[in-house]
């Protein structure tokens, strides 16, 4: 017996009309996994939560789960636990109510019903809240009694569809990772859409980086940020975004603002777009000359805006008051920070 | 200025207010009073309330009784039915992509700016054609026709209020279609349906025109059996104001069971939109 909690997406596409919101993708979710669906709207993650969920029906594709191909069945019968953003907490019901609806629906005796929505309640401190109901709750409660109505269904699925994004700010950061602990802590397998980047870098296992009804990325966050396989996906993680300036091939080595790169790739010639981070990009008296042309101090670092013959750049400094608006300095960075990609394509390219 | 003012608007409702309960009033009064202190001039404020009138309509040779249990019938049949299908048709309208739905929601609206009397001869014909004439199935049928589209437009409205996703997580919850509408939509919507409920109910039983033509000795509801009680020799005032304030006495009782439930179909409305803050 394999633990519960297994996806496998095969070819899945859904068409609304003749618009394709999902063109065609494939991913594997393994067992235990935090995996975040990470992408700009309209991109097609929610769509794809959708599908996995069963509110829609895949137009092409096979969904399975632990194995068993569930394309067909409905919503109702999958038996995944879903938070939605809104929460969409039944507001005639109390909170004890609330939680134990699916059990209900399940037909689970009375008893073990009782205990099992104290249960959940406790694991998201919600356990005083009981018999309130969902409009005399705050915010933050709603979502955790949202949260508990999912776990008490003890489902190996979770799919959450940006269940922080209601939040305040300083809630969404202590509720993030108690998020993670809990996902931790019930083994479940976790699908997590979300538009924020961070969210996904901070909670997931591996993500899928979604674009145009396509994922164009799938890996570990740290494998995404490391070596983003194209520019769209180079602009989109990591903030402040990876600066990108065009530069062209001069017989395998790229040419900066005039200034051959200390690296080569396969590839003899063409127009092609150098990536640097800005935390990459050192700034001092060597290297390119430029001119610092905004500080936005960040308390305990700083992003300097500058201005060289290549175009401007950003870079990111332990330092806020290292430079002064307006000084003279050299940029630099070193070879293995460098990522480069086909400007015509957008494809990465691999330094040889 | 602003004393003024309102002591301005005080005077006003005041005035409304007399206005409007002058003839309840003066029915409520009469109904307790013989013929001769109803015909005495200066009209009597004071005197010895009887209970005659009432013991004659209810208990004497021309008891309404009878009519008031046809109204009963009548209006508990078109609410019932009403609602029955109102509440579905509006879930319908409200939540499916059926084609046509904007021409559905004029036609509801256009039903009800249709004359009544322009139709009344049809509707008599085709009910003496298939023999309901002076029947309950007939004139509940006929109410049906203008109280169903009536309710289904102001059910639709409360239907739509509530967010699709309440829908979708009873779904991923396990519950079927019918659970849903039954567990979670319907508890959303009392306060609307209490409404109707007294608007359908209301007006099936203050119904007068078709009741005139399509109501016979057989079936006929109190505010015809009102007629009773005026005779081309004499109109018995104290009787007639006794079964006028029978009449009234349902629709007071309604209100004031049915005023409970809208204030806490408000209360529920004012949580609904909790979940989405």
């Amino acid at each position: 017996m394999t633990a519960r909690g297994h996806v496998k997406v095969e070819k899945v596409a859904k068409l609304h009309g003749q618009v394709a919101a999902l063109k065609g993708v494939d991913f594997d979710i393994r067992p235990g996994e935090f995996f975040a669906l990470l992408g700009p709207s309209g991109s097609g993650k929610s769509t794809t939560l959708r599908l996995l969920a069963g509110l829609d029906k895949p137009t092409r594709g096979r969904i399975l789960f632990d194995g068993k191909d569930v394309t067909a069945l409905d919503a109702q019968h999958r038996d995944v636990a879903m938070v939605f953003q809104s929460y969409a907490l039944y507001p005639h019901m109390t909170v004890r109510q609330n939680i134990a609806f699916p059990l209900e629906m399940a037909k689970t005796p009375k008893t073990e019903m009782a205990e099992r929505v104290e249960d959940a309640a406790r694991k998201v401190s919600i356990q005083h809240l009981l018999d309130r109901r969902p409009g005399q709750l705050s915010g933050g409660q709603q979502q955790r009694c949202a949260l508990a109505r999912a776990i008490v269904r003890r489902s190996g699925l979770f799919l959450l569809d940006e269940p922080l994004s209601n939040l305040d700010a300083k809630l969404r950061l202590e509720t993030r990772a108690e998020l993670k602990k809990l996902q931790r802590s019930l083994g479940v397998t976790a699908v997590y859409v979300t538009h924020d980047q961070e969210e996904a870098l901070t909670l997931a296992d591996r993500m899928a980086v979604f674009m145009e009804g396509e994922i164009r990325q799938i890996g570990s966050p740290a494998e995404v940020f490391a070596r983003p396989n194209s520019i769209d996906i180079a602009g989109f993680i990591g903030s402040p975004p990876m600066n990108l300036m065009k530069a062209r091939l001069d017989n395998g080595t790229p040419v900066l603002a005039g200034r051959p790169l200390p690296l080569r790739v396969k590839q003899q010639a063409g127009e092609i777009v150098v990536g640097v981070r800005p935390s990459a990009i050192t700034i001092g008296e060597e290297g390119m000359p430029a001119r610092v042309d905004l500080v936005e101090n960040l308390g305990d670092n700083a992003i300097f805006d500058l201005s060289f013959d290549g175009g401007l750049v950003r870079a990111r400094g332990p330092d806020p008051l290292a430079f002064a608006e307006g000084q003279q300095v050299a940029i630099s960075f070193d070879a293995k920070d460098i990522h480069l990609f086909d400007a015509a394509s957008g494809h990465r390219l691999e330094a040889a | 200025m602003k004393t003024l003012r309102s002591l301005a608007i005080s005077l006003a409702v005041l005035v409304f207010i007399i206005a409007w309960v002058f003839p309840i009033l003066w029915s409520v009064l009469n109904s307790f009073k013989t013929e001769q202190d109803i015909l005495a001039y200066p009209p009597k404020f004071f005197f010895e309330p009887t209970l005659a009138a009432y013991r004659e309509v209810l208990f004497g040779s021309q008891s309404i009784l009878p009519n008031v249990w046809s109204s009963f019938v009548i209006s508990i049949g078109t609410t019932v039915l009403t609602m029955i299908l109102a509440i579905p048709a509006a879930y319908a309208l409200a939540r499916l992509r059926v084609p046509g739905k904007r021409g559905a929601g004029f036609y509801i609206l256009a039903t009800q700016m249709l004359p009544p009397v322009g139709i009344i001869i049809p509707y008599f014909l085709v009910l003496r054609n298939i023999g309901w004439m002076d029947t309950y199935q007939g004139i509940i049928i006929i109410y049906l026709s203008f109280s169903l589209p009536f309710a289904i437009w102001l059910m639709v409205s409360y239907f739509e209020d509530i967010p699709f996703e309440m829908e979708e997580a009873a779904a991923v919850d396990g519950a079927g279609r019918l659970t849903t509408l039954w567990r979670i939509i319907i508890p959303q919507v009392k306060g609307g349906i209490a409404v109707t409920v007294v608007f359908v109910f209301l007006n099936a039983w203050n119904e007068f025109l078709f009741a005139v033509v399509l109501s016979g000795n057989t079936v006929r509801p109190v505010t015809i059996a009102m007629f009773n009680f005026v005779s081309v020799e004499q109109t018995l005032w104290a009787q007639l104001a006794a079964v006028s304030v029978i009449a009234m006495l349902p629709v007071v009782v309604l209100g004031v069971i049915a005023q409970q439930h809208i204030v806490k179909g408000l209360t529920v409305g004012a949580v609904k939109g909790g979940g989405r803050r």
